[in-house]
């Protein structure tokens, strides 16, 4: 088990005794580094085909129907396929397009995700680099491909994709803030923005025990941060035909895709190592842990794109405002509270566990209500203009 | 409460999910249905139902008028054709054209050709023929690279080959 659980670690100590033996110090540690970069940036493409097989596989199971299953054995190089199929697409750039911005815009929209995931603790000992401020670093970087969305929908001299472009800004800077006031309740419980630290702080309880809300909160969050279903506003084909990539093929296309593959792979990460223990829970070595709990969470957010409907732009948007980013500052408040109050312990995570249900159940009472009295408000609008036009109530 | 109807819905698709893995490991081993299927398979609320074209089809029902086939005489071994004409003349399309050699008893086909592009598979050259020669076929994935429709009679033969019939109507359960 032992062995198991420190098989990459192994691994690399035995790459580094090979390379310093005839390597000088530093030029061992630069060719390690490069190293561990590239198997990032690989792992990176790993994900992407992983994943999409995946994705297709869910939602045609979800369909009623079996999904890929023509390119080799149940379909898994369809990937592959769709790989070949994009390389060897036309290239179009649009007449009176910004040039240098579209075709600078895939090439910087991939940079930050793999940047990412530098801080990602993969397992026990296994980060790329353990930051101090790996929290502060996420949210920044998570802030750049909201740039470069609108850089590829200006762009493109296409309405539709200004109009993707448009709705980027909008919907991922209002779901930045509940999700960074999740981030800092997470950070309060822990005492460390360090990603490794978080995951160590959580050696007894996962923080999705222990604040409910924020991990709710910051799931819907990163839903939204990665254009998924029920959020996928800024690509409704049924609106504005792809959003802001709808004037990118082939390569440049596929780009996009990879980004936001690799950024549903690091959304799950960060769930997993800020509420579910990240690499840690006994018996399996902790990298497989990790593994299996990233899994769980993108089969979650894969299961609420096939079952949910798009928001309409302003319900979603209210939807942030009015109801995320109250519940994540009261919650914050009241994690607050109770942390300083109360000892770390068995008291203090069954208040907090407590209190957080209490404030779910609150919110979606208030919601609730809300609802039944913007309709109850439809409803005596529609008889009042029957009732104008006919004199009196229909029967 | 609020989201209750998200949860509902979240219940009835991972019931779907499961439903289509609870068929598939009923019918482990194989996971399409062998051969043809005579009928939809069932579509009972959970699991695929859909066919799986390509591994599954289904078996025509009798009367199913696809591509047009030679029959032969089950003793001889020959076609039955008497290349009479009576099918070339019955043809609203000019789809056939027959050419035949000898007189009488002996007459026989030379050749046979069955423009399929133009048949509109309306069995009146089957209906027209008096020697149990020609049968609609259950034939149905007609199409082709090129527009060169035109099966010889080789090709009508093969095709009753494959079906083993040696009377008109015989498919039906028609036996005079």
């Amino acid at each position: 088990m032992q062995v198991l659980d420190d098989l990459w670690i192994r691994i690399a100590q035995w790459l580094r005794g090979v390379f310093d033996s005839f390597l000088p110090p530093w030029a061992a540690q630069l060719v390690m580094d490069v190293l561990g970069i590239l198997l990032l940036i690989v792992w990176g493409i790993v994900v992407v085909l992983a994943f999409t097989y995946m994705e297709r596989k869910v939602i045609a199971r979800v369909g009623d129907r079996i999904g890929p299953n023509r390119a080799g054995p149940l379909g898994i190089f369809q990937a592959f396929a769709d790989a070949i199929k994009m390389l060897t697409k036309e290239d179009v750039t649009p007449t009176n397009a910004d040039r240098a911005l579209f075709l600078a815009a895939p090439i910087v929209i991939i940079i930050p995700a793999v940047l990412l995931y530098a801080v990602l603790p993969f397992g026990r000992g296994m980060v790329g680099v353990d930051l101090s401020i790996a929290v502060v670093f996420v949210v920044a970087m998570g802030g750049i491909p909201i740039l470069t969305m609108l850089m590829a929908g200006w762009a493109s001299n296409n309405k539709y994709a200004l109009l993707g472009g448009f709705r980027t800004v909008a919907q991922l800077i209002s779901y930045e803030v509940p999700m960074v006031v999740a981030l800092l309740t997470v950070v309060l419980l822990a005492g460390t923005m360090s990603t490794v630290g978080i995951v160590e702080a959580q050696a007894t309880f996962p923080f999705a025990l222990v604040t409910p809300v924020a991990f709710v909160v910051y799931m819907l969050a990163g839903l939204a941060e990665l254009n998924r279903t029920p959020f996928d506003l800024l690509e409704a084909d049924s609106e504005i035909v792809a959003g802001y990539f709808i004037e990118y093929s082939g390569m440049k296309f596929a780009m996009f895709f990879l980004a936001e593959y690799i950024n549903l792979f690091m959304v799950a990460g960060m769930i997993t190592t800020l509420f579910l223990a990240g690499w840690q829970w006994p018996i399996l070595p902790s990298w497989l842990w990790f593994l299996i709990k990233v899994i769980v969470v993108i089969f979650l957010m894969m299961w609420i794109r096939s079952t949910i409907p798009r928001f309409r732009i302003d319900q979603m948007l209210g939807f942030a405002w009015k109801a995320l980013v109250p519940l994540a500052l009261v919650n914050l408040f009241v994690v607050a509270l109770v942390a300083k109050l109360l000892e770390p312990g068995w008291a203090r995570t069954g208040v907090l566990f407590v209190s957080n249900l209490a404030l779910l159940a609150a919110v979606g009472f208030i919601m609730a209500r809300q609802s039944r009295k913007r309709e109850e408000q439809a409803r005596a609008a529609g008889e009042a203009a029957i009732r104008r036009y006919y004199g009196s109530p229909i029967r | 409460m609020y989201g209750k109807g998200i949860a509902k819905g979240l219940w009835v698709t991972l019931k779907h999910l499961w439903g289509t893995y609870a068929k598939d490991i009923k019918k482990f081993p194989r996971r399409y249905a062998p051969g043809g299927i005579a009928k939809r398979p069932d579509y009972d609320l959970y699991g695929i139902f859909t066919l799986q074209y390509p591994e599954e089809r289904y078996t025509m029902f009798p009367r199913f008028r696809g591509a047009l086939m030679h029959l032969r005489n089950p003793e001889t071994g020959e076609p039955n054709c008497t290349a009479c004409g009576a099918c070339e003349r019955a043809c609203p399309h000019g789809v056939i054209s027959v050419e035949g050699e000898g007189k009488g008893k002996d007459r026989k086909v030379t050749a046979y050709r069955y423009d399929l592009g133009r048949c509109i598979f309306c069995r009146l050259c089957v209906e027209s023929c008096n020697f149990n020669a020609i049968e609609m076929s259950h034939e149905y994935e007609l199409a082709r690279y090129k527009k060169d429709f035109i099966l010889q009679l080789d090709d009508l033969l093969k095709i009753g080959d494959k079906y083993g019939i040696h009377k008109t109507g015989e498919a039906w359960g028609v036996t005079e």
